[in-house]
């Protein structure tokens, strides 16, 4: 089982935007995740699930910091355990996975900002101040990822342009 | 949307429609055959449907970056679904349409030449309206999913706290037309600067 069945309802997770769900039928889809990283958790006790789609490491700007739930990192683990929670999650029980984090306008370009590893290296951390470690990732690279987390089994897969969903 | 940042949208605006004018005369000179250029919208924002244009956020586009260099400093990206992009392969080079099928070196390497004509006009338009010496960087090519790219240029220039400005092309020749975007992302510095010119 590699893809979505065709029933489950797709729920888009855009940039900068987090969905939470215990809706069996649902499956939250972030697509193509180039520098963004997206972070899906699952509570496999509560059968509850979210995914956060988060843009960048760290605000340099207040006045922006709040423009969406998971713009930045720091908000985004945030207002993802916070929903996570509101809905019945224990974050002690959360299976954390993450994806994303490329470099996908060249390596010369990559350099220049980080953008991607510096969203991965700082997820990491703000998650290790929680006592959260991601049990499997998908991270760096050239290629854009598109992540589902099906509600269902709580499973996550990854694809690329390039190659078919699998499991992460 | 603010006043500063509609009147930066609608000098883009003016930019872009000298800069296709610019990019119609070099394409065409280029391939032989008359290509129309035209910019039907302009939106400011990080739009989540900033690739309705290339047919949605999931479909394998070709994309070209190219960085802006100079007085001030900024990002072009210019996307092509996979499909039209490998047609425009095939006028460019002269070859009967259907000749390019695959995502190869070759049509990364012709879409680079498209998007370096389209992307230098552009910056140069900038560049003449607003007295700036600016240097578009040679362009990277890459296939991959649209959104993934137009993210990734988002994340670039919000991080510097920047605007992003899209500009939605059409290219049109005598077998049809096709749907490219145009993103233009201004650094915060540079948004201050073509708001100053456009006071």
């Amino acid at each position: 089982m590699t893809t979505a069945s065709t029933t489950a309802r797709r729920t888009s997770v855009g940039i900068g935007q987090i969905a939470v769900s215990k809706d069996t039928s649902e499956v939250l889809v972030a697509y193509g995740l180039g520098s963004c990283v997206g972070v899906s958790a699952y509570d496999p006790v509560a059968h509850i699930c979210g995914l956060a789609h988060i843009l960048l490491p760290e605000s340099n700007n207040s006045a922006s910091a709040t423009r969406e739930p998971a713009w930045y990192a720091a908000a985004g683990i945030t207002n993802l355990l916070r929903e996570l929670t509101a809905l019945g999650a224990i974050p002690g029980r959360l299976v954390v996975k993450l994806a994303g984090g490329a470099a996908v306008l060249g390596e010369a370009n990559a350099s220049k900002f980080r953008i991607g590893e510096r969203n991965a290296e700082v997820i990491i951390e703000l998650l290790r101040q929680r006592n959260i470690r991601p049990c499997a990732t998908s991270l760096g690279g050239s290629k854009g990822r598109t992540v589902e987390l099906h509600v269902v089994s709580g499973k996550t897969f990854v694809r690329t342009a390039a190659s078919p969903a699998t499991e992460l | 949307m603010s006043t500063t940042t509609s009147r930066v949208a609608e000098t883009l605006g003016e930019v872009a429609t000298d800069g296709a004018l610019r990019a119609e005369r070099g394409l065409s000179g280029l391939v032989g055959e008359e290509i129309k250029i035209h910019v039907p919208q302009i939106r400011v924002g990080t739009n989540v449907d900033a690739c309705d244009a290339v047919g949605g956020p999931d479909v394998i586009v070709f994309g070209a970056y190219l960085g802006i260099t100079g007085d001030i400093t900024g990002h072009v990206m210019l996307l092509f679904p996979q499909q039209r992009a490998l047609e425009c392969v095939d006028l460019m080079c002269g070859q009967p349409a259907g000749t390019s099928t695959e995502p190869d070196e070759f049509a990364s390497s012709a879409i680079g030449e498209l998007a370096n004509i389209v992307g230098s006009a552009f910056v140069n338009a900038l560049a003449d309206r607003a007295g700036l010496i600016l240097h578009p960087s040679p362009p990277t090519v890459v296939n991959d999913m649209a959104i993934a790219l137009v993210e990734s240029v988002y994340a670039a220039i919000l991080a510097q706290g920047g605007e992003v400005v899209m500009i939605d092309t059409v290219f049109s020749d005598e077998k049809g037309t096709t749907a490219g975007l145009l993103i233009v992302a201004p650094d915060a510095d540079a948004f201050a600067k073509i708001a100053e010119l456009a006071a």
